[in-house]
């Protein structure tokens, strides 16, 4: 009877007093590492925000637009806090990651592996939606300019479209990088623009025909008054 | 960038020359049906006024298909020699050649002070090869003040119609008066006469990637001969009449190469502008009369239409950096009626102030920045218009001459808000 009493209860449970003494310290490191990269995160926040400050990074990104672009999409802080605070983030993200590996539970690797694999695909997304973001709201400033310099009178829209059109793009390959919806973005992607095409074909072709005529004919006839100042 | 100096048949040409006392270039681009007769009238000017001095003509094409160059080539004087008085001594060399580098003016001119710099030139002239009006007395008047003044820069003055050089008038003319002080009237009149030190000075800069090489070459050599302090003058060449400019050429691009090379001098010179308070006069050679001007016809309802659909659309972009009351009164301008349609000069002045600071702290891309410009300028032209339809000559040069005034009382804005 005490045989199976210990086989049944002192035995499992001095195994698992085992699996707690060998796990114990590894606890406590794997505390300590992540304590020290919260420490250490915040130092160097604190340092890298005073060389930004010193370098004058805010005036340079007042100076080069990047202000009035982070103003746009919501943003407040000044530049040189955004990097500092990216920088402590990143060293406690470290930190916690070394953290996690050092307690050698399979299934934390698991997930951890899993999750370092994909980190680049967030990070390159990140980036794509970011230059998307400055390169459709350049591209729609000159279409706007160029339009209204044209003198057409929905310079608003074609800006307007083309900004959208640009950063819809680049959803569209920030997207298939996170590998969300692979061919079914690109279809939906190519739907829409081959929509809008079709709907501005029909519309400038039925709603633009007497202008189109009227046009011509002018161009033709020479009706239109000509503009005979030399600028330069 | 490759010299045009490597190229073999320029090398013996210039062998063959060695040196001389007067060049005259002229930049061209498809333009036969012109150059013509502005090669002619520089042979005649040569031969007429300088007879004893060796001469070189240079023609620097920016590739053209219609048979410019040939025409150079084959132009002579021999059926003029009755306009002659004199037997000329010294022939007349003829250069004429591709450009390398950027397609533009600029490049043009750069193979032009490349070549007066290597035959050791005292006195060089450059002249469109699209002018109408242009007679052997401009050689005499852009190239006598270097040779016997020792001037080092001769600007152009001519008699323009009212509504001719808008951009010059409105906007280049005003501000470099303001920043430098010099009362040069047509700061980018194309029609320069200069020394052959200057074309020395000219080579040294390195800006022949920039819109120096385009359309920016006029005001950058007009600015550095100031800002440098070289002996200027302004010679008075009568009416400037020149072929119609091709319709496709785009205003707005235009505008950013000329504008944009004067923001950039001002990048270059601003330890000297901000020290200047009022503008001086320019000695002028050569005399002065009234003349005939051919009518330049003006499309206002479009200017006004397209100044507005500027206010409706471009306003979000300028409210970044045009002052409250600017903006407000853009605003009110939108809604005026034709009759009533006016930009007063101190508005226009901080306008053009206002870009400056703008482009100078790369508050925007500055491609869109200046050509974004284009409706309120068409605007400025447009009001411009309407306040001069019934006036003279003399009453328009009035006119202009208030709103150089207006650029410089408002000097103390650019100067206080440019840093």
């Amino acid at each position: 009877m005490s045989e199976f009493l210990r086989k049944l209860i002192v035995e499992p449970f001095d195994k698992f007093y085992e699996k707690v003494l060998h796990f114990l310290p590894m606890l406590l490191s794997s505390v300590l590492i992540f304590i020290t990269g919260l420490a250490l995160g915040l130092i160097l926040k604190n340092i890298f925000l005073r060389i930004f400050r010193a370098v004058k990074l805010d005036k340079f990104s007042e100076r080069s637009g990047l202000v009035e672009l982070l103003h746009k999409g919501g943003i407040r802080e000044p530049l040189s806090q955004i990097i500092a605070r990216f920088i402590g983030w990143l060293t406690i993200i470290s930190f916690l990651i070394v953290a996690l590996n050092s307690l050698d539970l399979p299934a934390v690797e698991q997930i951890l592996e899993r999750f370092i694999l994909y980190l680049p695909n967030i990070f390159v997304a990140a980036i794509i939606l970011f230059l998307g973001y400055l390169l459709s709201n350049f591209f729609g400033r000159a279409a706007l300019v160029a339009s209204v310099n044209a003198g057409i009178k929905l310079s608003g829209l074609i800006g307007k479209i083309v900004k959208l059109s640009v950063f819809l793009l680049a959803l569209t390959m920030a997207l298939e990088q996170l590998g969300i919806g692979r061919g079914t973005i690109v279809i939906a992607f190519a739907i829409i623009l081959g929509g809008v095409v079709l709907a501005l074909a029909i519309s400038f072709g039925l709603g633009g025909r007497d202008m189109a005529k009227d046009y011509l004919e002018k161009k033709i006839r020479g009706e239109e008054k000509k503009d005979d100042i030399s600028h330069l | 960038m490759t010299s045009i100096l490597q190229r073999e048949e320029i090398q013996e040409k210039i062998s063959e020359i060695k040196d001389a006392d007067i060049l005259v270039g002229i930049p061209s681009y498809n333009n036969a049906r012109t150059i013509g007769h502005v090669v002619k009238a520089v042979q005649i000017g040569i031969a007429k006024y300088f007879p004893d001095r060796k001469s070189v003509l240079v023609n620097s094409d920016g590739g053209s298909t219609d048979g410019t160059m040939e025409v150079v080539k084959n132009t002579t004087i021999d059926d003029s020699q009755s306009i002659l008085l004199l037997h000329r001594v010294e022939p007349i060399y003829k250069i004429a050649t591709p450009y390398h580098g950027i397609p533009g003016k600029g490049s043009a001119f750069r193979t032009i002070f490349e070549i007066a710099s290597v035959l050791h030139v005292k006195a060089c002239a450059v002249v469109d090869s699209d002018l109408r009006s242009i007679t052997p007395e401009w050689i005499e008047l852009l190239i006598k003040p270097v040779i016997e003044g020792n001037f080092d820069y001769v600007a152009p003055l001519y008699h323009r119609h009212k509504y001719d050089g808008t951009i010059t008038n409105s906007i280049i003319y005003p501000l470099t008066r303001a920043l430098y002080g010099k009362q040069v009237r047509q700061p980018i009149g194309g029609d320069f006469g200069f020394s052959g030190k200057l074309a020395d000075f000219y080579l040294t800069k390195d800006v022949w990637e920039t819109d120096v090489a385009r359309y920016g070459i006029d005001i950058w050599m007009t600015t550095s001969a100031v800002a440098n302090n070289f002996k200027i003058a302004q010679a008075f060449l009568g009416a400037k009449i020149h072929d119609p400019k091709d319709p496709g050429e785009d205003l707005s691009s235009m505008l950013y190469q000329v504008v944009g090379a004067t923001f950039n001098l001002m990048e270059t010179y601003s330890f000297m502008w901000k020290e200047i308070v009022q503008s001086e006069p320019v000695i002028t050679c050569g005399f002065q009369y009234a003349v005939g001007l051919e009518p330049v016809s003006v499309n206002l309802e479009r200017m006004i239409d397209k100044f507005k659909l500027g206010i409706s659309e471009l306003m979000g972009i300028w409210k970044g950096f045009l002052p409250e009351d600017i903006v407000h009164f853009l605003q009110k301008a939108g809604w005026l009626q034709k009759e009533e349609f006016i930009i007063p000069d101190n508005v226009w002045a901080r306008i053009i102030y206002c870009f400056a600071i703008a482009a100078h702290k790369n508050l925007l891309n500055r491609e869109h920045l200046l050509k974004s410009l284009t409706p309120l300028y068409l605007g400025k032209v447009a009001s411009f218009v309407i306040q001069t339809l019934e006036s003279s000559g003399q009453e328009v040069e009035e006119k202009i001459e208030s709103l150089c005034i207006s650029f410089e009382k408002e000097k103390d804005f650019l100067i206080n808000n440019w840093d």
